[in-house]
């Protein structure tokens, strides 16, 4: 019996530190149900009754017949398969040799693209989505009509209103969010694996795809299974792409449902689309639970000799550059561009020179009286608390489902997870109906903070993929030792664990952080006039055609993160430095 | 759900005490209009429901229009419209469950408020003696009818000629069009067109017949930008809501006016029963259609009432036909919509 497995049952038996580590993962647990279960058991009693919520009435399966004896509904689930799994594909084919790049090798201006990273997401999704309508649309298209002139074609190259063409834009705006969860644990992994390989005249090629995504996978299927339930649930380019050729996904059945163009929504309805989402969520859930369990095997972060360092790239180091500035091209530049433009227009209009001289600083000195200071100052509060909570969160619950043998770890995990299988739209009708019905004892209904609360519910999911991630590359060893030491659970998580995945956690915080400012369907539908967020003023100027004015917020707010992101970049990156930080 | 109980118990309670202090709505029917601004100045405030379209300016421009009338200092709050089907539908949810509405006035169309009137909703009023037309008064006197959408098919005018232009709606199933039509997803505006002469069945077969046109979805907004950009030539149907602004910037959409009958959509001003500030509500709603209300929401909307002389839509109606919708085809519109929704392939199962 070696030294580790004597601390083991000395701290099983004797110290009875289990006993009480099983509480305070009883206690997270019940948090979860209550937080994560009541909205839920919300959606589910919508889902069998045929009013609105409030309105009561007997429990029916009425809405699950005529969801699922109408053929249709199959027909738009193998649409939703092609999509997710496209999106899937087309995501991880930039985001793993983007994150190898940026976190394994010398390849250059990495702070700089990491923050260009971070900022793209800010660009609406459907300002981006115009901007691919301009360079791919059959009739518009830029490289449609270049490509009919230089090579006299007769019919337009490239179309993107189909399943592939919605597969490739939401893959493509998937891969920053991805990058994040993947960075830690690229960041983290010893090098000394890397190195070996080296020595036996591995090339770095091999050593990519026989080393790195295997020692990498938990992280991986993680960001898969994230990404799948993402595309599942996604709206905008299903709208904007989709709906234009009459593809449709499962998030349009669930839009058309509670969007009615007259009468009441039916949240019946998406009720029993949306258990479609919750059924594939617990059976991701129940095999990446699985993989996790085998997570020891993947430790590669170990108390002996560990050090983090980049490798050569040489003569390869210009071939990458350009497949890093080719998606930054797709995600940022042209989009950017686009918006740039834009927001310079009376009205949308291709570049022209008649369009130029219509050009003008109108819609940035409107602003201030098209948006006002209190959606401003509302996106703040949601971009600080929520990565807050969510992360500090996602930490206590990976510490147990990854650190601990507690016997429900696998639920614990499932329970943070089975949020991001709710629709949102769901979510925050439950949500909003649990706030007004208990207002008197938690007076949170028309205020930030319920927004606040569901965005944090949605959120976890994505902190604890990244968390989990991780921290299955942290050896136990070094926790082991922390406890030889006589450190209590609470001083190890705090002084070993938290800094060696502090990359990670750090990452996720500024990318939920973005994902709160941009997230605008559980907002709008917990809209007040108390808690209207930049995302809800956005929302209502793109749906009154004011894509102009919505460009130049946009404008605004990716210069201003850019800034603020970089300032948080270069803290983050001394932070992140595991020398450093020890 | 028991607390919902308890919540309509608590509700019933605050009811009978809030009509003991402000009367009941028989009373108030029977009220002058000494009675109402009395009664409103002492409420002092009113949470105002309306399209985002209205803006903050525009809002503030009422309660100023509202007070210099009535010599009143009312403190307006500006609830911008998110979504209008969800925000009835909290409203129809919330009086289920005993809670009252957050709105005391709601500005919308007048399908969207349809279901407050079948489920008897709205707080009724004798809207008469605050001078508004009784032809305005709508879904039995719940509601006062403002003002008018204009709802026709619309264009890109720099890329259709004028020789090309549409002059009937018949003229959208001409083959030329084929591959160059747009459609959005507020189908009812195609089902307000079975409200008028046309009837059911030829507007049915109207849409059936748009969808061999190969037509492009989408969302209002987006459609709009779609003809700016030229992705699509016609917009088988815009409302002016969406043109107005762009009008005014030089945008190239217009209408193809010719086109008749012109689907003339009603934005109604209704006081949801239960609201907290009823009087101030009721005083709003006539002063939207008064000569000073409907140059406010002209300005900032950009539509008027088709029924008070002089106003841009009034003058727009003249000589032409308009298809409104009655109260009681509310139904039949609501089905209408969702059904060619379906046949147009926006979804629904």
């Amino acid at each position: 019996m070696d030294i580790v497995t004597d601390v083991k049952i000395a701290d099983r038996t004797v110290d009875g530190r289990p006993r009480g580590f099983e509480f305070f993962a009883g206690a997270l647990m019940a948090l979860l149900l209550v937080i994560v279960g009541l909205p839920l058991l919300m959606v589910v009693l919508m889902s069998l009754r045929t009013g609105l919520p409030g309105e009561g009435g007997a429990l029916t399966l009425v809405n699950f017949v005529a969801v699922y004896s109408n053929p249709k509904t199959y027909q738009v689930l193998m649409n939703t398969l092609l999509f997710a799994t496209g999106s899937v594909v087309v995501a991880l084919v930039f985001v793993v040799p983007l994150v190898w790049l940026l976190m394994r090798t010398d390849v250059p201006f990495k702070k700089t693209i990491m923050v260009l990273l971070t900022v793209g997401i800010l660009i609406p999704v459907f300002l981006r989505t115009i901007a691919w309508i301009l360079l791919l649309s059959p009739k518009i298209g830029l490289v449609n009509q270049w490509a009919m002139q230089i090579f006299g074609l007769e019919r337009p190259l490239l179309s993107l209103y189909n399943i592939p063409g919605m597969a490739f834009i939401q893959g493509v705006s998937f891969v920053p969010g991805a990058f994040f969860m993947l960075a830690a644990a690229y960041r983290t992994m010893d090098p000394s694996l890397e190195e070996a390989a080296h020595t036996a005249g591995v090339s770095k090629l091999r050593t990519f795809l026989k080393i790195n995504i295997p020692i990498t996978m938990p992280a991986i299927a993680a960001v898969m299974v994230y990404l799948f339930m993402t595309a599942i649930s996604v709206f905008e380019v299903p709208a904007i792409i989709g709906m234009p050729a009459r593809i449709q996904v499962l998030s349009s059945l669930i839009y058309s449902s509670t969007s009615p163009p007259a009468g009441l929504p039916d949240y019946g309805l998406a009720g029993a689309l949306g258990a479609v989402m919750l059924v594939v969520g617990l059976i991701l859930a129940y095999f990446y639970v699985r993989l996790v369990r085998q997570g020891k095997k993947y430790a590669v972060v170990t108390g002996r000799g560990y050090r983090p360092r980049e490798i050569a790239l040489g003569r390869w180091k210009w071939p990458a550059m350009a497949f890093i500035f080719l998606y930054l091209a797709m995600e940022v530049f042209i989009p950017f561009l686009v918006l740039f433009w834009t927001s310079l227009l009376p009205h949308m209009q291709l570049p022209s020179m008649e369009a130029l001289a219509t050009v003008s600083w109108n819609n940035y000195l409107t602003m201030p009286s098209n948006v006002g200071i209190r959606p401003v100052l509302n996106t703040a509060v949601l971009m600080f608390a929520v990565p807050s909570v969510a992360m500090i969160l996602s930490v206590l619950i990976s510490w147990v489902v990854i650190r601990s043998d507690v016997s429900f770890r696998g639920m614990l995990d499932t329970a943070a997870f089975l949020p991001h299988a709710i629709p949102h739209i769901l979510l925050a009708v439950g949500l909003g109906y649990l706030g007004l019905a208990y207002r008197n004892y938690f007076p949170l209904y028309g205020t930030i903070f319920i927004i606040m609360l569901a965005h944090i519910i949605s959120w976890i999911a994505y902190g604890t993929r990244t968390t989990n991630g991780v921290m299955i590359q942290v050896h136990r060893e070094l926790e082991e030792a922390g406890k030889v030491a006589g450190a209590s659970k609470s001083r190890v998580l705090w002084r070993i664990v938290l800094p060696l995945i502090a990359v990670g956690v750090l990452n996720s915080w500024i990318w939920i952080a973005m994902l709160s400012y941009r997230e605008v369907t559980m907002a709008l539908t917990l809209f007040t006039r108390k808690n209207v967020v930049i995302s809800t003023v956005v929302w209502q100027l793109w749906g009154n055609g004011s894509i102009p004015e919505v460009s130049a917020l946009g404008v605004v707010i990716v210069l201003f993160a850019a800034v603020v992101v970089g300032g948080l970049r270069i803290v983050l990156s001394r932070i992140g430095t595991i020398g450093a930080a020890n | 759900m028991r607390y919902f109980r308890g919540c309509r118990s608590r509700f019933s309670r605050g009811v009978i005490t809030f009509l003991l202090v402000v009367g009941w709505p028989g009373f108030v029917q029977a009220a002058s209009v000494d009675d109402v601004i009395a009664a409103a100045k002492k409420e002092g405030v009113i949470e105002f429901y309306a399209p985002s379209t209205l803006t903050l300016p525009g809002a503030q421009a009422l309660a100023e229009g509202v007070n210099k009338k009535y010599g009143l200092n009312i403190k307006l709050n500006y609830n911008p419209s998110g979504s209008m089907p969800k925000d009835i539908a909290k409203l129809v949810g919330l009086s289920a469950s005993g809670i009252p509405p957050e709105w005391d006035l709601m500005c919308t169309t007048d399908a969207h408020q349809a279901p407050l009137w079948s489920k008897k909703l709205h707080q009724t009023f004798d809207y008469r003696p605050l001078g508004v037309n009784p032809k305005a008064i709508q879904y039995d006197g719940g509601a006062v009818s403002f003002a008018n959408q204009i709802v026709l098919p619309a264009y890109n005018k720099k890329l259709v000629a004028a020789k090309d232009v549409p002059q009937k709606w018949e003229d959208l199933l001409d083959p030329k069009w084929k591959g160059k039509l747009a459609v959005t997803d507020a189908t009812h505006h195609l089902a307000r067109l079975a409200a008028g002469a046309w009837g059911e069945e030829k507007t049915t077969n109207f849409v059936k017949a748009l969808t061999k046109q190969n037509l492009m979805l989408g969302r209002l907004g987006e459609i709009y930008n779609r003809l700016l950009l030229g992705e699509v030539l016609v917009s088988v149907t815009m409302n002016d809501s969406q043109m107005h602004a762009g009008r005014h910037k030089g945008a190239p959409i217009v209408f193809a006016e010719q086109v008749t009958p012109v689907v003339a959509p009603a934005y109604i001003a209704g006081v949801p029963k239960g609201a907290k500030h009823p009087h101030v509500a009721y005083l709003f709603a006539a002063f939207l259609t008064t000569t000073e209300g409907q140059k406010i929401w002209e300005k900032t909307s950009g539509a008027t009432s088709a029924f008070i002389p002089g106003t841009e839509a009034y003058k727009f109606a003249q000589g032409k036909k308009l298809v409104l919708m009655e109260q009681e085809q509310a139904g039949m519109i609501e089905r209408l919509a969702v059904e060619y929704g379906k046949i147009l392939g926006f979804g629904g199962l």
